[in-house]
C-alpha cells in the first residue's frame, strides 16, 4: 500500500494481493501451467484490478453532482448585466425562435441579485451564499453547450457524450480505464434522488457496450434499505441471514473447488469463486461506508442532516465524501428526480412556470450539500485528490417563458463547475453572449469537461477506447480538448 | 520570375530516365504529402494515373510545358510560402532541372506495377465482399476444414465429449433448456448408435428452439416492449413480432424469406398478417416521444427523426450484412468503401418509414369498424325511439362506447387509459368517426377561438392551460377515486357517468339525435362535481354550456366539495349542444370532473302509452340489449407496433458532418456501389415508400450478395462455438476479425443457399461435427499437449477443443426454473410484467417478485422495458436494448453472487426446489441424488455426498438447493 495513499482508511489495513490470493486458491496445480494462466487468470479474476494511467494523475476519485432538469446559469453562475438592462423588452422581437415548449417573452434578469465573491471576485447570485464562500475553490466553465434541448438525450450526452442511449457513462469508463482502488467497494458508485430517477433512468450510469462491471452500482439512500440490492436475503427471508450462511457458503465453495480441479485452466471458474468472497467481503463493508453514526455532531450540522428537505441532498454529499475516502473511484450524486406533474414544486431543476419556486427550493438544497462537501473534503485533506464536478445537461433561456415566470430549455449555453483534484480554483474558462443565450467565447461541449476530467485523473481521452461494432468508442467520441486554463 | 539559374541547363538539356531520376525524387520529397496516406491539395504524386490527372487546382503536369506545369512553377517559387517542399532545402538545381527536362520532353510515365496498384482500391480486395466460394467437393465437411488447420500447427481435435456432457451441451444450445434427468439416462443408456443424431432431431423439432434462438435475433434487433428514452411508454403490441422471430425460426422459413419479411413484409404480402407482423423489426429499437411528438420546436423534430433514421439503417444493415455504416453519417468511412452520400441513399430507402401502432390486417380492421358503425347507429335509433316513447330522456353518456373514452387528439375511441398531455393543438375540433350524436371533441385554451359549423364561434370559455388529462368517456376517469356526488354513486346501476377532465369540450349532434329520437323540445339535466379523492389538492375548475354558439350555463371556479345541478332548456331548432370543462386558471391537477346522470328529456308531459305502445317499448328495449351486448362481442383490431408508411417520402439530403440543419445534395434510394451482385440504384423520388423497401430487401437476400449468408452462419456458429468464425459477427468490414476459416465459412454459406435457406441444416450440420462433439478441457495430458495447444492457440480460434460457456442471463433464469419445477411453458402472446406501472409524465416500473405463475414463463416472453432495466438480468450481462448486440459480454462480478445468493427470485426458486424434492423423494440421501440430477445432469460424487448430508441434515433441503443454484456447474456448459 502506498503510505501516501489519499485514502487514509487504506492505511489502516492490510489486504490480501490478488495475485497471493490466486496463489494460495491454486495451491493444487502445476506451477508452470499456472504461471502460463496468470496473465489470462489476472484479467478475468478481476477486470478492476488498478491499471496503470496514461501519465501522472492529479485527481484519484471524482464526485459528480449532477443537477438534472437543467439548471439556470444566468439566475446563478452567470453574471449578465446586460440582461439586466434589457429587463421586460421583447428577447425575438421578430418572433423567429421557437424554443423546445413555447416562444420566447420578454427579456428575463436573474431573479437573485448577484454579487462578487472571495480573492478572485468572481461573481455568483445570491441563491448560493455557502458556495459563494468556496468560489476561490472553484473553476466555472460558461461556455458549455449541449447537442439538444431534450432532457433525455441531453443527459445520455452529459454523462456519456453521445445524445442516443447505450453508451458507457464517464464512471464506467473511469473505471475501465484505471480499475479500482477498493478491494471491499464497487468502484462506480451511483447515489440517485431519494425523489427518484433522473430523466433517462438507469441508463446514465450504464456501461453501454463495456462489460457490465462497469456499470455504476446504485447506493440506496433510503436509511431503512440495505445500501446494496440483493445485500441481504430480504424481509421475506430474513431467517437466512446470519452464522448459518457460512455453512452453505463453505459448501459452495467445496463443490466449486472439486469442479475447478477437473477443469484446470479455465480461470473464469476461479474469478467466480473469488467473486463469492468478494461478495462476503462487501455484505461487511458496504454497511460501514454507508453508517453515519460516527461522524461528529459537527460534521452532521455541516451537511444540515436533520432538514426534512436538505438533509437528504446532505446526506448524499457526506456519504459520497466516506466512499471516496474507502477507496472508490467515482462517485456521482443527483440532486434532482424525472418530471412529475403529481407535486406542486418539480421535482427538478426544469423550472418551466415558477422559477422562482422551483430554483428557489433546489438551491437552498445544492448550496448547502456541495458547500459542505467542498469544505468537510478540503479540512481532511481530500480535496487535493478528489475532482468534484457539478453540471447539468443544459441551461436555461435568458428570456422569460412566455408570459410566465419560468424558462424554457436552452441547450446553446449553460455553466459547469469543478473543484479540486488539480483544478485551479477561482478561474473560469469560456463565455456567453451578452444575455447568456448562447456561448461565445470559447465555446465547450461535454466532450471537453470529460476531456478534462480524464487527463486530471491521468487518462488520455483519445486513448482510453474500446472497439464495439466496428468502431474503436471513446468517451469523447471524435472530439475533446483538455481545457489547460483552469488546471493549477 | 525565374532564377537566371534554370535558363542554363535548358539549353544543355539531355534524355531523362524517369524510373532513374524523377520516380525516386518523387518518393522522396513528394509522397509524403501526396501520395496514399495524404492527400494535400487532393493531388496524389506516387501513380501514374493520379499525377496526370492533377489535384485540386487542375491538371499539376503540363506535358511538354515545364514552364505552364504548376508542379513546376512551385517547386521553382522563390516565395518561401508556396515553393515545394515546405520544409528544408529547395531542390537541387540538378533535380530541377531534371524535372523541367522530363516535362518538357512529354512527361513521359513508364507504367510500372505499383502504378497499377495504386489505382485499384484495395478496400474492394478485401476478402468479405468477394463472392462466396462454390465447387466444394463431396469430401468437404466442417471436420475436414477444422482438421487441416489443427493438422498444420501441428495440433488435433480433442476427443469426443461424453455423452451426459453432450445432451447438456446439445440442449442448452438449441433450447435454453436443460435435458431433464429421465432424457439424460435414456440417452445414456441408448445403444443405437444413431442416438446422438435422434436427439439432435428432436430437439431442433423442440418448439423451444424457436424461443432460443428468437433471443440471439432480438438481440441484434435490439427489440424491447417501450419507447426508451425520457417518456418511456409501453409498446402494449409489440410482442406480435417477438412471437413473429419464434414462429418463423421453429418452421424454419427460408432466411431469405424472413429477411425480406421484416423489411418489406407488408408489401410483398399485405393480405398476410405474419407478413405486416414481420416489419416490426424495423420498428423494434428505441423512438423518442418529446423529440418527435412533445416539442414545439421544428429543430429538435428534425434531429430526433435523423437519429430514428440513423437507428433504423444501422439495424438493417448491420444485423443483415454485418457492416456497421454510422460512421458515414458525418463522413465517408474511413475503413470500408461506404460514402456519406450511401449512407443517405439509404436514408431515402427509409424515408417514409415511421415506427408505430398499425393494424394488422386492415380489411379485418374496416370490417370490424364497419361492423361497429351499424351497430352503433341502430343502437342509437333504438335508445332514441325508447326515450321517446317511455320519456325517459337520452342518457347522453350512453351515447359513448361502454367503458370506452374518445383521444381527445384523434377523435377516436380508445379503451386505454391516458396520462397527462400538453403536446396537442388547442381549439382544434377533432371529428367523431363511429359515435353517432357526437360531432367531435376540442381541447380549450380559452384564448383562441373555437369555431363551430358555418362560422359560428363560441365565445366565453375561461382561460386555460391548454393541457388535459384522459380522454372523454362513459366510464370513471383514470385516477378518478370517487363516483359520489352528495349521496348518489353514478357507477351504480340506473346511473351514468360522463368524466370530462380539464380540459375538455365536447359536441352532441342535436340534428341527429332528434331524427332517431323525434324528441322536439328538450331540457337538460344533470349534476356536475369533481371525482377526485376528499385527500387530494384544492383545486378549481369551470364548466360551461353552450346550445349552438349561447352560453347557456356557467359556473366559474367550481370547488372540489360543490356541485352544480344543470338544468335548462334546449329549443327544438338548436342544432349542437357543447359542454367544456375548464381548468379554473390553477393548472389541471386533480381537475377530475365528472357529469352524472347527463340527459336530455323531452318537455312534453309525460305520456300515457297505449297497449301498442307497450309492446312496441319492449321489443324495443330486447333489441337494444341485444345491439349492445354484440358491440361488446366485437373484438377491437389487432394491432402490432411495426411501421407506418407515407407513401410519398420526403425528399432526402446529404446532412454534412452529419447536422440536419445543414443539409447538402439530393440523394435517392440506392445501396452500396462496392456489392457487384445487383445494381445499386434502388429507385428515384417518385418510387413509391414501399418498393424502395421491396428493392433493398431483394439486394440484400440476394443469392449473389457476399455477406448475407456468410454473416448468418458466423451468428449461428457464433452461438454454438462461444465465438464466431469471424470474432466480429456484425462487422465484417476492415475494422472487423478476419475468419479463422475462410473456406468453411464459405462452405457454410454455400450450404444454406443451395439448401433452401434452411437454418436447421446448418445448425445440424454444425451440431453434427466432430468439432461440436468435443471436449471442452484444456486438454492436458490428452490430444494435444496443454503447452502447445495454449501456446499456439490460446484463444482457440482453430478449435482444438470445444469452449467451455457460462449460461447468458435468460437461460440461467429459465433453468433455475425448469430446476425447481415451476417454469411455465405457456408459449406466445403478449409479455409478462414483472413491475408495477404508474403513469406518470415520466412512466415509472418498479420491479417486483411475486411468487405467482404467470411469472415464471420462460424469460422470451419478458415485457422488456428500456429505461428501467431489469436489475436481477442486468446484473447477470442481459444486454440495454438500446444497443445492437451480437454477442453478450461475460462479467463475473460481486454483484453477481450476491444477487444469485439473495434475490428473492432466487430463495423463492430454491424453496419450490426443496419442496419439489420432499415430494419426489423419500430420504436425504434420495434427495440430495435427485438434486443432483435436476441440476447438474449427474450423480453426486462419494465426497459430494459426504459434504451435502450435513447440510441438509442441519439446514435443511432449502440449504442445499439453494447453493447448487449458485454453483459454477450449474452456471457453466462444459
Amino acid at each position: 500500500m502506498n503510505p501516501h495513499s489519499p485514502f487514509p482508511y487504506h492505511q489502516q489495513k492490510r489486504f490480501v494481493s490478488r495475485r497471493d490470493f490466486l496463489w494460495e486458491l491454486g495451491g493444487g496445480l502445476g506451477g508452470v501451467a499456472l504461471a502460463a494462466m496468470m496473465n489470462e487468470a489476472q484479467a478475468a479474476m478481476n477486470p478492476l484490478a488498478p491499471k496503470a494511467a496514461h501519465h501522472p494523475a492529479k485527481a484519484r476519485a471524482v464526485i459528480q453532482i449532477f443537477c438534472p432538469g437543467g439548471l439556470s446559469h444566468v439566475d446563478t453562475w452567470d453574471y449578465k448585466p446586460e440582461l439586466a438592462k434589457r429587463q421586460g423588452k421583447p428577447f425575438d422581437p421578430e418572433g423567429k425562435l421557437t424554443f423546445f415548449a413555447s416562444k420566447p417573452g420578454n427579456c428575463q434578469q436573474s431573479w437573485w441579485p448577484f454579487r462578487q465573491h472571495g480573492e478572485c471576485g468572481r461573481w455568483m447570485s445570491d441563491l448560493f451564499p455557502k458556495l459563494a464562500q468556496r468560489v476561490d475553490d472553484m473553476s466555472f466553465i460558461h461556455s458549455m453547450q449541449s447537442k439538444t434541448a431534450l432532457h433525455g438525450p441531453a443527459m445520455f450526452m452529459a454523462n456519456s457524450g453521445f445524445i442516443l442511449p447505450g453508451f458507457p457513462s464517464m464512471g464506467s469508463w473511469v473505471t475501465y480505464g484505471l480499475g479500482s482502488a477498493s478491494q471491499d467497494l464497487p468502484a462506480f458508485v451511483v447515489l440517485p434522488d431519494p425523489r427518484g430517477l433522473p430523466p433517462g433512468g438507469v441508463i446514465n450510469w450504464g456501461a453501454g457496450f463495456l462489460p457490465a462491471i462497469h456499470q455504476g452500482t446504485t447506493l440506496q439512500t433510503d436509511v431503512e434499505k440495505p445500501p446494496i440490492a440483493d445485500l441481504f436475503p430480504s424481509k421475506n427471508f430474513a431467517h437466512l441471514r446470519g452464522q448459518d450462511e457460512q455453512a452453505s457458503r463453505d459448501f459452495l465453495q467445496t463443490l466449486n473447488r472439486a469442479h475447478a480441479t477437473e477443469r484446470a485452466g479455465n480461470s473464469e471458474l476461479e474469478a467466480r469463486i473469488a467473486a463469492y468472497e468478494l461478495a462476503a467481503r462487501l455484505q461487511l463493508s458496504a454497511p460501514e461506508a454507508t453508517n453515519l453514526r460516527g461522524e461528529s455532531d459537527a460534521t452532521k450540522q455541516l451537511y444540515h442532516l436533520d432538514h426534512e428537505d436538505i438533509g437528504t441532498f446532505g446526506r448524499q454529499c457526506l456519504l459520497a465524501r466516506r466512499l471516496v475516502e474507502r477507496g472508490v473511484r467515482f462517485v456521482q450524486i443527483f440532486c434532482g428526480a424525472e418530471n412529475t406533474t403529481a407535486k406542486k414544486i418539480r421535482p427538478n431543476w426544469d423550472s418551466h412556470e415558477d422559477l422562482v419556486r422551483d430554483h428557489g427550493y433546489w438551491g437552498a438544497i445544492l448550496d448547502t450539500g456541495a458547500s459542505a462537501l467542498l469544505a468537510d473534503l478540503k479540512s481532511r485533506g481530500l480535496l487535493d485528490s478528489t475532482l468534484v464536478i457539478c453540471t447539468s445537461e443544459f441551461g436555461r433561456q435568458p428570456a422569460a417563458q412566455g408570459a410566465g415566470k419560468g424558462r424554457d430549455h436552452n441547450p446553446g449555453a449553460f455553466t459547469a463547475w469543478m473543484a479540486g483534484g488539480g483544478i485551479k480554483g477561482g478561474t473560469a474558462y469560456g463565455s456567453t453572449d451578452d444575455l447568456g443565450f448562447k456561448a461565445a467565447e470559447n465555446p465547450a461541449y461535454c466532450y471537453d469537461l470529460h476531456a478534462t476530467a480524464l487527463h486530471l485523473l491521468g487518462l488520455d481521452h483519445e486513448k482510453l477506447s474500446f472497439y464495439n461494432n466496428g468502431v474503436q468508442r471513446r468517451l469523447t467520441d471524435v472530439h475533446g480538448h483538455v481545457i489547460k486554463d483552469i488546471i493549477s | 520570375m525565374k532564377p537566371a539559374i534554370f535558363l542554363l541547363f535548358t539549353a544543355s538539356a539531355v534524355a531523362v530516365d524517369f524510373d532513374r531520376e524523377i520516380r525516386p525524387l518523387l518518393q522522396k520529397h513528394c509522397v509524403e504529402c501526396h501520395g496514399e496516406k495524404k492527400q494535400k491539395g487532393e493531388l496524389r504524386l506516387d501513380a501514374k494515373s493520379f499525377a496526370l490527372k492533377g489535384g485540386h487546382d487542375g491538371p499539376a503536369i503540363v506535358a511538354g510545358k515545364a514552364e505552364a506545369s504548376p508542379l513546376f512553377q512551385r517547386l521553382t517559387s522563390t516565395d518561401d510560402n508556396e515553393r515545394m517542399p515546405p520544409k528544408g532545402e529547395p531542390l537541387s538545381a540538378a533535380q530541377i532541372a531534371a524535372v523541367r527536362t522530363w516535362i518538357d520532353a512529354g512527361a513521359v510515365w513508364p507504367e510500372n506495377a505499383a502504378d497499377k496498384a495504386a489505382v485499384v482500391d484495395k478496400r474492394l480486395q478485401h476478402w468479405s465482399v468477394q463472392p462466396v466460394g462454390t465447387g466444394f467437393g463431396t469430401s468437404a465437411s466442417i471436420d475436414a476444414f477444422i482438421q487441416a488447420s489443427l493438422s498444420a500447427k501441428g495440433l488435433a481435435m480433442s476427443p469426443e465429449a461424453d455423452r451426459r456432457t453432450l445432451i447438456r451441451r446439445l440442449s442448452f444450445d438449441l433450447t435454453g433448456l436443460p435435458p431433464t434427468p429421465e432424457r439424460v439416462e435414456q440417452f445414456v443408456r441408448d445403444s443405437d448408435p444413431g442416438a446422438y443424431e435422434k436427439l439432435a432431431d428432436e430437439l431442433l423439432k423442440s418448439p423451444h428452439y424457436g424461443e432460443r434462438w428468437a433471443r440471439h435475433w432480438l438481440d441484434i434487433a435490439h427489440y424491447a416492449d417501450t419507447h426508451g428514452f425520457e417518456r418511456d411508454q409501453l409498446r402494449p403490441n409489440a410482442w406480435h413480432y417477438r412471437d413473429y422471430v419464434i414462429e418463423s425460426l421453429n418452421a424454419d422459413k427460408p432466411y431469405h424469406e424472413f429477411l425480406r419479411e421484416q423489411i418489406a413484409g407488408d408489401i410483398i404480402r399485405p393480405e398476410d398478417e405474419q407478413a405486416v407482423i414481420a416489419t416490426g423489426f424495423l420498428a423494434a429499437g428505441p423512438w423518442d416521444f418529446v423529440g418527435h411528438v412533445e416539442t414545439k420546436s421544428d429543430m429538435l423534430r428534425r434531429a430526433a427523426r435523423a437519429g430514428d433514421l440513423d437507428d433504423m439503417v444501422t439495424q438493417v444493415i448491420t444485423a443483415t450484412m454485418g457492416i456497421t455504416i454510422n460512421c458515414a453519417r458525418c463522413h465517408d468511412h474511413k475503413l470500408d468503401p461506404i460514402t456519406q452520400q450511401e449512407y443517405y441513399q439509404l436514408w431515402s430507402v427509409f424515408a417514409g418509414v415511421k415506427r408505430g401502432e398499425r393494424e394488422v390486417s386492415a380489411e379485418e380492421s374496416k370490417r370490424l369498424a364497419d361492423e361497429k358503425a351499424r351497430l352503433g347507429k341502430a343502437l342509437a335509433q333504438a335508445r332514441a325511439q325508447i326515450a321517446k316513447l317511455a320519456g325517459e330522456g337520452l342518457e347522453l353518456a350512453t351515447l359513448l362506447p361502454k367503458d370506452s373514452g374518445i383521444d381527445l387528439r384523434y377523435g377516436t375511441v380508445t379503451k386505454d387509459k391516458q396520462g397527462y398531455h400538453r403536446d396537442i393543438q388547442t381549439n382544434r375540433l377533432q371529428k367523431l368517426q363511429n359515435v353517432p350524436g357526437v360531432k367531435w371533441v376540442f381541447v380549450p385554451d380559452g384564448k383562441g377561438v373555437v369555431t363551430l359549423d358555418y362560422q359560428v364561434e363560441v365565445k366565453g370559455i375561461p382561460a386555460t392551460s391548454g393541457h388535459f388529462w384522459d380522454t372523454i368517456a362513459n366510464r370513471p376517469l383514470n385516477a378518478q377515486r370517487s363516483t359520489k356526488l352528495g349521496d348518489t354513486d353514478y357507477s351504480t346501476k340506473g346511473h351514468t357517468i360522463l368524466a370530462m377532465h380539464a380540459n375538455s369540450g365536447i359536441t352532441f349532434d342535436l340534428i341527429k339525435l332528434r331524427e332517431q329520437s323525434g324528441l322536439e323540445a328538450l331540457r337538460l339535466t344533470g349534476l356536475v362535481g369533481f371525482g377526485a379523492s376528499k385527500e387530494a389538492a384544492a383545486s378549481r375548475a369551470d364548466f360551461t354550456v353552450f346550445v349552438d354558439a349561447e352560453l347557456k350555463f356557467q359556473k366559474l371556479k367550481l370547488r372540489k366539495d360543490e356541485t352544480a345541478a344543470l338544468d335548462l332548456a334546449v329549443p327544438a331548432s338548436a342544432k349542437t349542444l357543447t359542454l367544456v370543462a375548464t381548468d379554473g386558471g390553477d393548472g389541471i391537477a386533480s381537475d377530475l370532473l365528472f357529469i352524472g346522470d347527463l340527459k336530455l328529456v323531452t318537455e312534453a308531459a309525460e305520456s300515457r302509452l297505449t297497449d301498442a305502445e307497450t309492446v312496441e317499448l319492449k321489443k324495443l328495449r330486447a333489441e337494444a340489449q341485444k345491439l349492445e351486448s354484440d358491440l361488446k362481442a366485437l373484438p377491437e383490431p389487432a394491432k402490432v407496433y411495426a411501421i407506418v408508411s407515407d407513401p410519398q417520402p420526403p425528399v432526402i439530403k446529404l446532412q454534412r458532418r452529419g447536422n440536419p440543419e445543414d443539409e447538402g445534395a439530393e440523394v435517392l434510394p440506392a445501396a452500396f456501389t462496392w456489392a457487384k451482385h445487383a445494381p445499386s440504384a434502388l429507385g428515384e423520388n417518385a418510387t413509391p415508400e414501399g418498393q424502395r423497401r421491396l428493392a433493398l430487401a431483394n439486394w440484400i437476400t440476394h443469392s449473389d450478395n457476399p455477406l448475407t449468408a456468410r454473416v448468418i452462419v458466423n451468428r449461428l456458429w457464433h452461438h454454438h462455438f462461444g465465438q464466431g468464425l469471424v470474432t466480429t459477427p456484425s462487422d465484417f468490414g476492415l475494422g472487423g476479425s478476419l475468419p479463422s476459416h475462410p473456406e468453411l465459412l464459405d462452405f457454410l454459406a454455400r450450404e444454406l443457399i443451395t439448401h433452401g435457406w434452411s437454418l436447421k441444416h446448418v445448425h445440424k450440420l454444425i451440431v453434427m461435427s466432430k468439432a461440436y462433439r468435443q471436449e471442452s478441457g484444456f486438454g492436458f495430458s490428452r490430444n494435444n499437449a496443454a503447452e502447445a495447444a495454449t501456446t499456439l492457440d490460446s484463444s482457440n480460434r482453430l478449435l482444438w477443443r470445444q469452449n467451455p460457456r457460462r449460461l447468458d442471463a435468460e437461460t440461467l433464469r429459465d433453468t433455475v426454473l425448469a430446476v425447481s419445477g415451476k417454469l411455465n411453458l405457456a408459449r406466445g402472446g403478449p409479455g409478462y410484467r414483472d413491475f408495477h406501472y404508474t403513469e406518470a409524465y415520466a412512466p415509472i416500473y418498479d420491479y417486483i417478485t411475486p411468487d405467482q405463475p404467470e411469472l415464471w414463463r420462460r424469460s422470451i416472453y419478458r415485457f422488456i422495458v428500456r429505461t428501467t432495466p431489469h436489475q436481477f438480468m442486468s446484473t447477470l450481462d442481459c444486454p440495454d436494448p438500446a444497443n445492437l448486440t451480437p454477442a453478450r459480454v461475460n462479467t463475473t462480478t460481486a454483484l453477481q453472487a450476491l444477487t444469485l445468493s439473495n434475490n428473492d427470485f432466487m430463495l423463492q426458486q430454491a424453496g419450490h426446489f426443496a419442496t419439489r424434492l420432499e415430494r419426489e423423494t423419500g430420504s436425504h440421501e434420495a434427495a440430495i441424488r435427485r438434486a443432483f440430477a435436476l441440476a447438474f445432469q449427474r450423480a453426486p460424487s462419494a465426497a459430494e455426498l459426504q459434504a451435502a448430508t450435513p447440510l441438509v441434515t442441519e439446514q435443511g433441503l432449502f440449504a442445499l438447493c439453494r447453493m447448487l443454484l449458485n454453483a459454477n456447474e450449474f452456471i457453466y456448459l462444459d
